[in-house]
């Protein structure tokens, strides 16, 4: 049987069948058409304006790794004037951020761009051994998913960097869609399939922020995915050839958690109609345009979609393995919704607890989001151990959303209140954390009220780890 | 202030949870239920969604034709079943129904003894007007005809049609377009005021994540809602209420059950295989959802249904396979939706 010949070049005998499409090609096309295609997102959504300087979320994994050397290749071919530099949080956890961390530095090395590290200790003033060594081992992970959230936002903000471009593909995107299907999160949809997202002060108050010198605050860092509708095929066909240097980190999903569901509908979707990963994108994204808002208006398309600190949950995994004590995040969906389904066939009330401290290293965090009505709000749990792009650079599972709402400086006090089935998707407060600032729902936001604990409890000598 | 508190009732766990009288047969979602009260169960969710049918809204001698698709199945079996009794009971009570049902089997030459099945259906509800028609009847419509370039001559136009096609996801939804828009027809061309579907909560869902990986996510909100559609006529659905489990336990233990009647389908296999279409793939997921996770199912079909669908006097253009509106949801000038664009990925040239 005779050579395919690349149905680009109509010279060259193609090596690959793309798994986006299907097309035979060969090596060097490949690479030039899958640069093109993200050269096209960034100009066609101007993601980036001459002479930014962007963060690039760098875990030390394939994903990270491809965004930081196409970034840096279409940088210089186009011009762009883009002021790179990679940015790689630490954890603290001996032995295990290690290996990636310099896979990190190679990279730096290679495509001649700055890097900064920026550690929990530097961030909080507490690694991760340090908190373990305080709490011990159960409930570590909260500590470790809700410092993450944060640690892109802040590590830039000490930069001086006002964009994060993390290496979000398009599996990951289709892969949220999906599961927020699943749970039904609205909210999460939108934000989720946006391609760009915002804090509230960065549309708002661009007056305000040149006012006062233009000085990045943790507040006002956008964030963006330039690898959206790359696949992750793709992605890693990329590294291949062009012998990037990675570090590749393993994935543990708990089974039945709702990611892992969607991770295995998505793989059995793509081997049976490629296309059908872009299809859910596009899907999410008219569907992110449907979402009502708290007037009932659908939002319509929305530039800069907007993140709620309180939303990101803590994905990311952490050092520790704890799959086994997580309680199935499915089974707890499903009592939840049970309970309120018989609540409101008994017309009783449903409950809504008042906010909880952190118990069992789980976030009884449902009334953070007062206004929900119960089937939509999410307990989160830990679920699983996502060492991946999914923890170091993006322990934000893609920010969220919903629509403009003035940032107040007061928490509101919440009623509990009784939550009707049609209830529109509801209003959530955004506010700044009295101590740091941060977007929260509270006064006093996760990170911050964790560390006072912590610091609390903190002996006055020093404590030497390891 | 505090909530209503519920009396706490000393419940016999061994007794029916309803009625507390019987034994139970069977256990909806977390209730032991007796087989009378499950059989009001499933029969009350269903009126209910059919309350705009009622009674006192329709004259005497004068009462809407609503068009029951019947697919043999257990699910549109089942709301046969449910309606007519609704009837009857309507008659009953004040001498005259709400509504009248035309049951529509449409045939698709797969199996030999649907008319048989159709002729034993006809014997248990006389009471209703029934009409079958062809599934290859969907070629001769006004614009498919074109559309899919079909021979109306040949016998085996359909055939050769989904032979085009290029996957089984292709040919599967291509079947699925083409039944829905004969019914459409039917409906409009006898007048009909509403179509009634069968499916349920686990078919809705099966279709949300379906449709959402065939790139049709935007349509869902106006295909799935009761009411008004942009296919011109009206849809309703009134097992959404049900899980499919469920129809399938209420139909066996009717006395005479139904299963005689229903038709069953081949097996298909559990392991993805080449010919695996994505609506099977979402079939056997929520298969294995429903069995443990009931409630999930049941909240991916109520979070379709919040999202604002398109305000159908907005829409200008209609995808001329699938009727989803268009504006934006396509390429340029295109006369597909992007997901009939993957079925038919030359008709656009």
């Amino acid at each position: 049987m005779a050579p395919h010949i690349c149905q680009l070049c109509n010279t060259s005998r193609a090596q690959i069948l793309r798994p986006k499409n299907h097309a035979r090609i060969c090596a060097p096309c490949f690479i030039d058409i899958f640069e093109r295609e993200i050269a096209e997102t960034i100009t066609s959504t101007n993601l980036f304006q001459p002479g930014e300087r962007i963060a690039i979320g760098a875990s030390g994994g394939k994903d990270s790794t491809v965004l930081a050397s196409v970034l840096k290749t279409l940088n210089d071919r186009h011009a762009w004037g883009l002021d790179l530099v990679l940015l790689s949080i630490d954890e603290g956890i001996t032995g295990y951020r290690d290996h990636s961390l310099d896979a990190v530095k190679r990279n730096s090395v290679e495509y001649d761009l700055p890097l900064k590290i920026v550690s929990y200790e530097e961030l909080y003033g507490w690694s991760m051994d340090q908190v373990v060594a305080q709490i011990g081992k159960k409930g570590n992970c909260t500590y470790c998913g809700v410092f993450r959230r944060q640690a892109l936002d802040r590590g830039a903000a000490m930069l001086g960097v006002g964009h994060v471009v993390t290496g979000h593909n398009a599996d990951d995107v289709a892969e949220t869609v999906l599961m927020n299907l699943l749970r039904g999160d609205l909210p999460r949809l939108g934000r989720a399939t946006s391609i760009l997202t915002s804090t509230p002060s960065a549309t708002m108050s661009r007056k305000e922020t040149e006012a006062d010198g233009g000085e990045v605050t943790i507040t006002n860092v956008k964030r963006s995915k330039p690898l959206m509708y790359a696949y992750e095929k793709e992605i890693v066909m990329y590294a291949h050839y062009k012998k990037l240097d990675y570090f590749s980190t393993e994935c543990i999903y708990s089974p039945e958690a709702f990611r892992g569901s969607a991770r295995t509908l998505i793989k059995n979707l793509e081997r049976i109609r490629p296309e059908s990963i872009l299809d859910v994108v596009r899907s999410g994204i008219d569907m992110a345009k449907l979402v009502p808002n708290a007037e009932g208006h659908p939002k319509g398309a929305a530039e800069a979609v907007i993140r709620n600190e309180v939303e990101d949950e803590a994905e990311g995994g952490c050092g520790g393995s704890n799959a086994k004590e997580v309680v199935s995040e499915m089974a707890q969906m499903e009592q939840k919704l049970r309970q309120d389904e018989q609540a409101e066939e008994a017309g009783t009330e449903t409950e809504i607890k008042l906010p909880s401290k952190v118990l069992d290293g789980q976030r009884h965090d449902r009334d953070l989001k007062p206004d929900l009505p119960p089937e939509a709000a999410l307990t989160t749990y830990v679920q699983g151990q996502n060492h991946d792009r999914h923890s170091q650079t993006d322990g934000q599972q893609l920010p969220s959303d919903i629509r403009t709402v003035p940032i107040r400086t007061k928490q509101e006090k919440k009623s509990s209140r009784k939550a009707t089935r049609d209830a529109p998707v509801p209003k959530q407060r955004l506010g700044q954390c009295e101590r740091c600032g941060y977007l929260s729902s509270q006064a006093v936001c996760k990170a911050c009220m964790l560390l006072e604990g912590l610091n609390k409890a903190r002996p006055r000598t020093g404590i030497e780890v390891g | 202030m505090p909530g209503r508190q519920r009396a706490d009732v000393v419940v016999d766990r061994n007794l029916c949870r309803r009625c507390q009288v019987n034994e139970p047969t069977i256990t909806v979602r977390t209730e032991p239920l007796c087989a009378a009260c499950f059989g009001k169960y499933v029969s009350t969710k269903i009126v209910k969604r059919m309350e705009s049918f009622r009674v006192r809204h329709a004259g005497a001698g004068n009462e809407r034709l609503l068009l029951l698709p019947l697919s043999l199945g257990p699910c549109s079996m089942t709301l046969l079943h449910v309606l007519s009794q609704h009837l009857t009971v309507q008659a009953e009570k004040s001498g005259r129904t709400g509504y009248r049902l035309h049951v529509l089997h449409v045939d698709d030459r797969e199996r030999e003894d649907a008319t048989a099945l159709m002729e034993s259906v006809k014997q248990r509800y006389p009471e209703h007007v029934y009409s079958t028609r062809l599934l290859s009847d969907a070629l001769q419509l006004e614009g498919i005809n074109e559309l899919l370039d079909a021979d109306t001559d040949n016998s085996d136009a359909l055939s050769t049609i989904l032979g085009r096609l290029n996957s089984a996801t292709s040919r599967d939804d291509m079947l699925q377009i083409l039944l829905r828009k004969l019914v459409v027809d039917v409906a409009k061309q006898q007048s009909r005021e509403a179509i009634i579907w069968g499916d349920s909560t686990t078919r809705l869902a099966e279709r949300t994540l379906a449709e959402t990986a065939k790139g049709r996510g935007f349509t869902l909100p106006s295909v799935m809602s009761d009411g008004a559609s942009p296919h011109g006529v009206p849809f309703y659905y009134p097992m959404r209420d049900l899980l499919s489990k469920e129809i399938v336990a209420f139909a066996s233990q009717l006395d005479p059950s139904l299963d005689a009647m229903i038709r069953v389908d081949k097996a298909k296999p559990a392991v993805s295989t080449k010919n695996t279409t994505i609506d099977d793939l979402m079939r056997q997921y929520f298969e294995s959802v429903e069995r443990e996770y009931p409630s999930i199912v049941a909240n991916v079909v109520r979070t379709t249904s919040k999202l604002q669908a398109v305000l159908l006097e907005e829409v200008e253009r209609q995808c001329e396979l699938c009727d989803a509106p268009l504006q934006g949801h396509s390429p340029e000038r295109s006369r597909l939706c992007y997901g009939c664009i993957r079925i038919l990925p030359h008709a656009i040239e």
